[in-house]
């Protein structure tokens, strides 16, 4: 088996294997199912309305998404030194690429999971409504590099701090910072600074995306240029995390 | 009562400016055969308007465009058009003398309720607008977050994923129960 597969394997496994593992995802349904449960019974919905609760589902999947790339991320390289593992793994004829993408690989099969099981709430609320294809489609698109970008920018912490809990403390509240847009509308952000702050916020990005497109009905075209700056982030984010994992030494 | 009375305005208006401008623009409003006879939210119905130059001379710059208003008790209120139909308005030039526009009017039904639709054309030299009579139509309700296809995800997916944990704590004790 290859470096690059065993690591990705031990990743997946602390994630996935184990009872203990497993009850973020049990957490994330709940989370799921708590939401899509308030919407149901409201006959006053709109099919707009409708488009609202897909946009308002995908918004929370991302944002879980980015949460456990913000503290699986933090765990990455400060939770092996305060294990004491880190030493010996950077002992190993592995490279820092290697040893990076591994990590990296772990979180993304978490995120895949939480993807497909998402899948499933995104039927239930929006199976009547418009644009569920889309909503599929843009998650992967927009929700994918959102999270995988969070998580390269925890690891980068990670590997530059030397506890978990700083790293862990620093990565909530980026997150929470660059969650503002769930709770600011997008009347509250029209000033420079807010469309500036837009412009460059992966999870804002990811949202206009979904509004754009789940609501507005808008068409692919138009949403280059927010695909362009998560792609940026996703691109900026690695290379930090590289550059981060690079400098360590045994 | 703010909505009652945009609705008021909105009738009055329509009525007083479709008699008093009669002279050289006519509108026809019609709903489309092909319209579902009980139509529910998200179904889609057309309405055809032809606008007719019954004056003698050419009219300049034509616009027409579409007005919806919801008028079921405690709901009066014009209706934004934007998540509504597509076609929102048509221009023409020139209208010579006996000359029709037909327009036809797509339109999705977003929300339930009872409405009336008109047209109203205005051109460049007129000082009044012209209203076609309305149309009037009911949108049934539909639910759109449907209680039979989210209770079974809502309860059934974590029911699964704990049933998942349960069956790997119990086979991890069986191993080792056996080693």
């Amino acid at each position: 088996m290859s470096p690059l597969i065993s690591i990705i394997t031990k990743e997946s496994k602390e994630l996935l294997a184990s009872g203990r593992g497993l009850a973020w995802l049990l957490t994330a349904s709940l989370i799921l199912s708590a939401f899509s449960l308030l919407l149901v019974g409201n006959t006053e919905l709109s099919l707009l309305d409708n488009a609202q609760a897909v946009y308002m589902m995908m918004g929370t999947i991302t944002a879980l998404g980015c949460l456990l790339a913000a503290v699986l991320g933090s765990d990455a390289v400060a939770g092996e030194r305060e294990r004491g593992t880190l030493v010996p793994l950077l002992l190993t004829p592995l490279t820092p690429g290697i040893i990076l993408t591994g990590k990296m690989g772990g979180l993304a099969i978490a995120w895949l999971i939480i993807y497909l099981i998402s899948l499933s709430y995104l039927w239930a609320v929006g199976g009547t409504g418009q644009n569920l294809v889309q909503a599929v489609a843009y998650l992967a698109l927009f929700g994918t590099p959102a999270t995988l970008g969070f998580g390269f920018y925890s690891l980068a912490l990670s590997a530059r701090r030397e506890s978990v809990r700083s790293a862990l403390i620093i990565a909530l509240i980026t997150l929470i910072f660059l969650s503002s847009p769930l709770l600011i509308g997008p009347g509250l952000r029209h000033n420079p600074v807010g469309k500036a702050f837009d412009a460059i916020n992966p999870i804002a990005v990811a949202l206009n995306s979904y509004d754009s497109a789940i609501i507005d009905s808008q068409s692919f075209g138009e949403q280059m240029p927010r695909l362009a700056a998560a792609l940026i982030w996703l691109g900026a984010t690695a290379w930090w995390a590289r550059r981060s994992v690079r400098s360590l030494h045994p | 009562m703010k909505r009652i009375a945009a609705v008021i305005v909105f009738i009055a208006l329509a009525a007083h400016v479709s008699a008093a401008a009669a002279g050289s623009i006519g509108i026809s409003l019609a709903p489309a055969t092909a319209n579902p006879t009980n139509p529910r939210m998200g179904d889609h119905l057309s309405f055809k308007s032809v606008i007719t130059n019954k004056g003698a001379t050419p009219v300049q710059g034509v616009v027409a465009w579409l007005g919806l208003v919801r008028v079921d008790p405690g709901n009066e209120q014009p209706v934004d058009l934007e998540d509504w139909s597509a076609q929102k308005a048509v221009t023409r030039t020139v209208l010579a003398p006996g000359e029709q526009l037909a327009v036809e009017w797509p339109m999705r039904l977003i929300q339930s309720g009872d409405y009336r639709v008109v047209v109203s054309a205005a051109e460049r030299s007129a000082r009044e607008l012209v209203s076609s009579p309305f149309a009037s139509f009911q949108v049934a309700p539909k639910q759109v977050i449907e209680s039979r296809r989210v209770l079974p995800i809502a309860i059934g997916v974590p029911m699964l994923i704990a049933l998942f944990i349960l069956g790997r704590i119990m086979f991890r004790r069986k191993n080792k129960g056996e080693r």
